[in-house]
């Protein structure tokens, strides 16, 4: 009788004393995070502006931005596209990178090193440098891809001060660190058993058949998460844009996140620019939940089929 | 054909064939590093050349006089110093505070029985999906109210509670549930209470996590731009990273006190980088695999 009573005295002490450990982090979720989702939410159906108390305003901003801003479309849209191209490109680099260190030459630790060292880099000094090698006059691309213009007689590209390859400049950009994924899959290629190469060697397999049988399915697991982490990513960027291009030239590069900025810290639009957050947010989530769908077609290795 | 070929003759071709590849292989991995390098370079050449050098472009590729004084000049121009010290300031707080509060959030996730703790887990993952700007709106206007707006507070503060520390909870949860059992229970029985245990057992036991943890707070603290864009609007509170941004809107042009300025601010992070390679590369690899 006794010792059951003090277990269940320690069980609640237990209870207690998690709640403790965990209180800093439950916390800083509730009021940094709870607390401040609930309210974005309210203001989204308000025109608090900062200045004066917030006036519910229903529907209003939501409709404004829907049916009477063109701005809200077009940096939709230039969203869109970024996430599009620059997504999969980012899992295509970062999948050869990973392909190419996966095979027994010397040294691999050491490319593995600088194919991931502009990942350390802060994206002020990554996309000024950037600025620099594109520079259209005296940028080093421009000067090595010379003998190309010349041969078929163009002009040189203006990159992210031409407005039909500004978007395009920052993907290109955004390879630099495509190391980063690179690290995740070689991680996960170099944990596929070597046994099942081996056996599909017996079985007379060729290179190419072994990478779609047995290479590529293993690997969608972190390809899975690299696809999920790059939606979520994309549909935010905002700085390379905000430091090389200013949104330009002709908003080419305004992106929604650059859009929400300005709504926010210039207009103190603090009621629309919760509402366009909320539109991010359920997008997002719609993508995720889309893409999650293809969570069927993901194998994880160890797991009964 | 291949059958009638002697086992010999097949082994030679097939070794021929493995070095060709590996050659082809090499030559690649040659190139790409290249594209992965060469813009470091390139930046550290153009740091040290002279104006009228800069519009020669390829043409001079390292200067005829290096111009070591780019990087005194860099310094000058902006109160370089004072965005040091801030971000110093913000940087070995977040840290601390993001160790402490991931290590003991982590604690109560792995090693302790409460109710709700698979629940609050789930919805710590969750808080990793979440859009930024959804949140951001209104802490701000809170910070406004409570009179932080102006202060670095905002950017310190919220990382004693676990501000973006998700992962680093998760990490931490995972290490300190690969630690034995039997250790805590054994302590338990010599009479030790759960924070002794923490303190004294959990802790030293974790210090490759730990390090993992702080390492990337560092990198993720001295090279943010968006935090300190929204929240520090004094410039005496300007980081490193506002400071860059900031001698680009004044010196726009000249690139080649940019490119100095730039590899002053990335020194720090390369440097670390390079001397904890396997920490981080362990910390990137677990992210997505165990993720």
């Amino acid at each position: 009788m006794g010792k059951t009573i003090s277990i269940i005295k320690m069980r609640k002490q237990e209870n207690l004393i998690g709640y403790l450990f965990a209180s800093p982090w439950l916390f800083g979720l509730i009021v940094l995070g709870f607390f401040p989702i609930l309210m974005s939410f309210y203001f989204s159906f308000t025109n608090y502006n900062m200045v004066s108390a917030p006036k519910i305003i229903w529907f209003e901003n939501y409709r404004i931005l829907l049916t009477n801003d063109n701005l809200f479309w077009k940096s939709l849209g230039i969203t869109l596209y970024h996430v599009v191209i620059a997504v999969p490109l980012g899992i295509f680099v970062g999948l050869f990178l990973a392909f190419l260190l996966n095979s027994k030459i010397k040294g691999i630790s050491i490319y593995r090193t600088l194919f991931y060292l502009p990942n350390v880099v802060s994206v002020v000094a990554m996309t000024l440098l950037w600025m620099w090698l594109f520079q259209p006059n005296f940028g080093l691309i421009n000067q090595l891809l010379k003998p190309l213009y010349d041969l078929f007689k163009m002009e040189p590209l203006g990159w992210y001060l031409d407005q039909d390859l500004s978007k395009l400049t920052l993907i290109l950009m955004g390879l630099w660190t495509a190391g980063g994924s690179m690290v995740i899959y070689l991680a996960q290629m170099q944990d596929i058993p070597v046994t099942l190469y081996e056996s599909a060697d017996i079985d007379g397999a060729s290179w190419f058949k072994k990478m779609i049988h047995i290479t590529l399915p293993l690997m969608t697991p972190s390809i899975f998460f690299n696809f999920i982490m790059g939606l979520i990513g994309s549909f935010q960027v905002f700085t390379i844009a905000y430091i090389m291009t200013g949104g330009g030239p002709s908003r080419s590069t305004y992106y929604y996140a650059y859009y929400l900025f300005d709504k926010m810290m210039n207009d103190n639009a603090m009621g629309m620019a919760s509402a366009m957050a909320w539109i991010l947010l359920v997008i997002v989530l719609i993508v995720t939940v889309f893409a999650l769908r293809l969570n069927k077609y993901v194998f994880y290795l160890g797991e009964d089929s | 054909m291949s059958e009638l070929m002697l086992p010999k003759q097949k082994y030679r071709s097939r070794k021929k064939r493995a070095r060709i590849v590996r050659l082809i292989l090499h030559i690649v991995l040659l190139l790409c590093s290249l594209v992965f390098v060469f813009p470091f370079l390139w930046m550290l050449v153009t740091a040290l050349k002279t104006p009228a050098e800069l519009l020669r472009g390829i043409d001079v590729f390292f200067p005829a006089k290096p111009q070591w004084s780019n990087f005194i000049d860099a310094v000058q121009k902006i109160p370089f110093f004072m965005y040091l010290k801030n971000s110093l300031i913000i940087v070995v707080l977040v840290v601390f505070g993001t160790v402490m509060s991931a290590t003991t959030a982590a604690y109560a996730f792995a090693k302790l029985r409460w109710k709700g703790r698979d629940k609050w887990f789930i919805v710590m993952l969750a808080t990793m999906m979440l859009p930024i700007q959804v949140i951001l709106i209104p802490t701000y206007v809170m910070y406004s109210w409570i009179g932080w707006l102006g202060t670095r507070l905002p950017m310190i503060v919220p990382a004693f509670f676990g501000g973006g520390a998700a992962f680093y909870i998760f990490l931490m949860r995972q290490f300190f549930k690969g630690i034995p059992k039997e250790l805590t229970e054994s302590a338990i029985i010599d009479g030790a209470n759960h924070f002794q245990i923490f303190l004294k057992i959990m802790l030293p036991l974790s210090k490759p996590a730990i390090v993992t943890v702080a390492l990337f707070t560092f990198m993720g603290t001295w090279n943010d731009y968006f935090g300190p864009l929204i929240f520090l609007s004094n410039p005496d509170h300007w980081t490193l990273a506002l400071g860059l941004r900031a001698f680009q809107t004044q010196y726009g042009g000249q690139y080649n006190l940019m490119m100095a300025a730039s590899i002053l601010i990335m020194l720090p992070t390369l440097i670390i980088f390079f001397f904890a390679q396997k920490t981080f590369i362990e910390g990137i690899k677990f992210t997505g695999i165990k993720g």
